[in-house]
């Protein structure tokens, strides 16, 4: 633990400047690209809105503001686990040519994710506001609960990213898995009033992506506090599965480079 | 070798081994169950030092584990068996391109290569502007790496490396780069950083006249195995007489470029 906290310190100013570098490239390619960040959930939000507020009738109070915190927490956790698998081989030709920690590539690219997060959110309290939603105090616990949102999906990338250097189709499963995920997570209907007693708890509790966007709501449109017993139980899992999967790469790493 | 001098680098019975990740498929995996892995042996034992400011020549027949050799020294993967100690010098390994993120600008990758051998931003803002000169690739400094030209990239691989002087420099068949122009500036480059005392060199390559030309001592490899270190002359002669190359011959070999 010591060492990933030491490299962390050695090469956290060259995972911003490469993530800012990263972020930067998306825009040069053409200049209206950075509208993508905003454009994109935004629309996704409109479709789920007309789809399941409009066509199914879904009565939940500021739809439109619930599926886009529900699109927001998910883009986060969706391009972390995603991205991870194929961090070491897409960095192949850095990999096979310095050495670097290799956690620091998955670092610098969740801090692009965060960033377009950062944004996401913007627009979700913009939306909020449109829509009149009360906004209290209690908005300040998204910081606890984006943390352990960080702190979880980096503890699966750690573990993801070491996985798939020796395993092809990894990617594959991993894309199964994380459908499943998205529809389980409620990301545009209410987990609590669709699902009731045991089925609830499992979905709401055993899923970090949907009980982490539960408690955004709650502290964002419904005036509630979080669940800090919920948050706390999933900052310990999250904190684990880092140790296992920082444990993976320090012992393992050392292949990475001949194995790509 | 004189006691009075500063040692730069040790390799002591230096073992590598190819293996750890076999690349493979959970559907393999499911079917055939784990496979053997199979263990290549890329250096056995090779042990030498070198001292400060000296030019180490590395020979051997392709696959001879002269880029391994290289690489381990560089840190992109550490010993399986064996130490290297670089006595707190700061070393950078050129091959045919340092690790470029080929979505990022030239400029951008100046920084993060740049960062990765250690430097600081503040280090690298000072020589970015020699570095562009050097590379000397126009207006394609500021474009993506992938739009780059073969000769481009390892110009800019090359100019990084140069300028950013690190005390051990480890050149992998690079001063056949590039036109001949740049192929004429990056050998002069290279005779003087090699002049400068305090510099530590490194230098694969098949060409023999360079070797002869540049080295203070070269080392022979076969087979991963350690085969004789000493007078260049006489280790040149001894590899070529071992490879059955009739002298008049190798003369010419100079011309062509090899790849390793």
């Amino acid at each position: 633990m010591k060492k990933f906290f030491s490299n962390i310190k050695k090469y956290n100013k060259y995972a911003i400047r490469s993530a800012k570098a990263e972020l930067h490239s998306e825009v040069a390619d053409s200049r209206l690209n950075w509208l993508w960040w905003v454009i994109e959930p935004f629309c996704y939000m409109l479709i789920y809105t007309f789809v399941f507020g409009v066509v199914f009738q879904n009565k939940t109070p500021y739809f439109a503001s619930f599926v886009f915190l529900g699109i927001t927490t998910w883009d986060y956790f969706n391009r972390t686990v995603s991205g991870s698998v194929r961090t070491i081989v897409s960095n192949r030709d850095l990999v096979t040519k310095v050495y670097i920690p290799k956690y620091i590539l998955l670092i610098s690219k969740t801090y692009t994710y965060l960033f377009k997060m950062g944004i996401a959110l913007c627009i979700a309290f913009a939306l909020m506001l449109f829509q009149r939603v009360p906004i209290t105090w209690r908005v300040i616990f998204l910081i606890p609960i984006i943390f352990v949102l960080y702190v979880v999906t980096f503890g699966i990338g750690t573990i993801l990213m070491h996985a798939g250097v020796g395993l092809n189709d990894l990617e594959n499963l991993v894309r199964i898995g994380l459908r499943m995920v998205f529809y389980l997570s409620g990301v545009f209907y209410n987990i609590k009033t669709r699902l009731s007693g045991t089925l609830q708890f499992i979905v709401l509790r055993a899923n970090p992506s949907a009980f982490l966007m539960s408690e955004m709501r709650k502290v964002c449109l419904e005036e509630s506090l979080p669940s800090f017993e919920g948050l706390f139980i999933w900052l310990v899992i999250g904190l684990i599965l880092c140790a296992v999967g920082i444990h993976l790469i320090h012992k393992n790493e050392n292949s990475y480079a001949k194995a790509v | 070798m004189s006691e009075d001098k500063n040692i730069a680098l040790t390799v002591d019975n230096l073992h590598i081994f190819y293996k750890s990740i076999e690349k493979s498929s959970i559907r393999a995996r499911w079917t055939k169950g784990r496979q053997k892995v199979e263990v290549f042996h890329a250096l056995k034992g090779v042990s030498f030092e070198l001292e400060e400011g000296k030019i180490l020549g590395l020979i051997g027949r392709n696959g001879s584990g002269k880029s391994t050799m290289l690489r381990a020294i560089a840190g992109v993967f550490s010993p399986d068996q064996g130490t290297i100690d670089l006595h707190g010098h700061s070393i950078s390994l050129l091959s045919i391109g340092v690790g470029f993120n080929r979505k990022l600008s030239g400029r951008e990758n100046i920084y993060l290569s740049g960062m990765l051998l250690g430097f600081s931003e503040e280090e690298i803002a000072k020589k970015e502007e020699e570095i562009v000169q050097f590379a000397d690739i126009g207006d394609f400094i500021d474009r993506p790496v992938k739009t780059y030209s073969s000769g481009m990239y390892s110009k800019l691989a090359f100019a990084i490396t140069a300028i950013l002087e690190t005390d051990i420099m480890l050149i992998d068949e690079v001063l056949s780069v590039g036109d001949k122009k740049f192929k004429k500036k990056s050998y002069n480059k290279m005779r003087e950083l090699i002049s400068d005392d305090t510099r530590t060199v490194v230098i694969v390559s098949h060409s023999d006249d360079t070797i002869l030309e540049l080295c203070d001592i070269v080392l022979w490899i076969n087979d991963g195995e350690f085969m004789e270190i000493g007078d260049p002359q006489t280790v040149v002669d001894h590899y070529l007489e071992f490879m059955e190359v009739p002298k008049e011959k190798s003369d010419g070999s100079s011309n062509i470029d090899l790849v390793v």
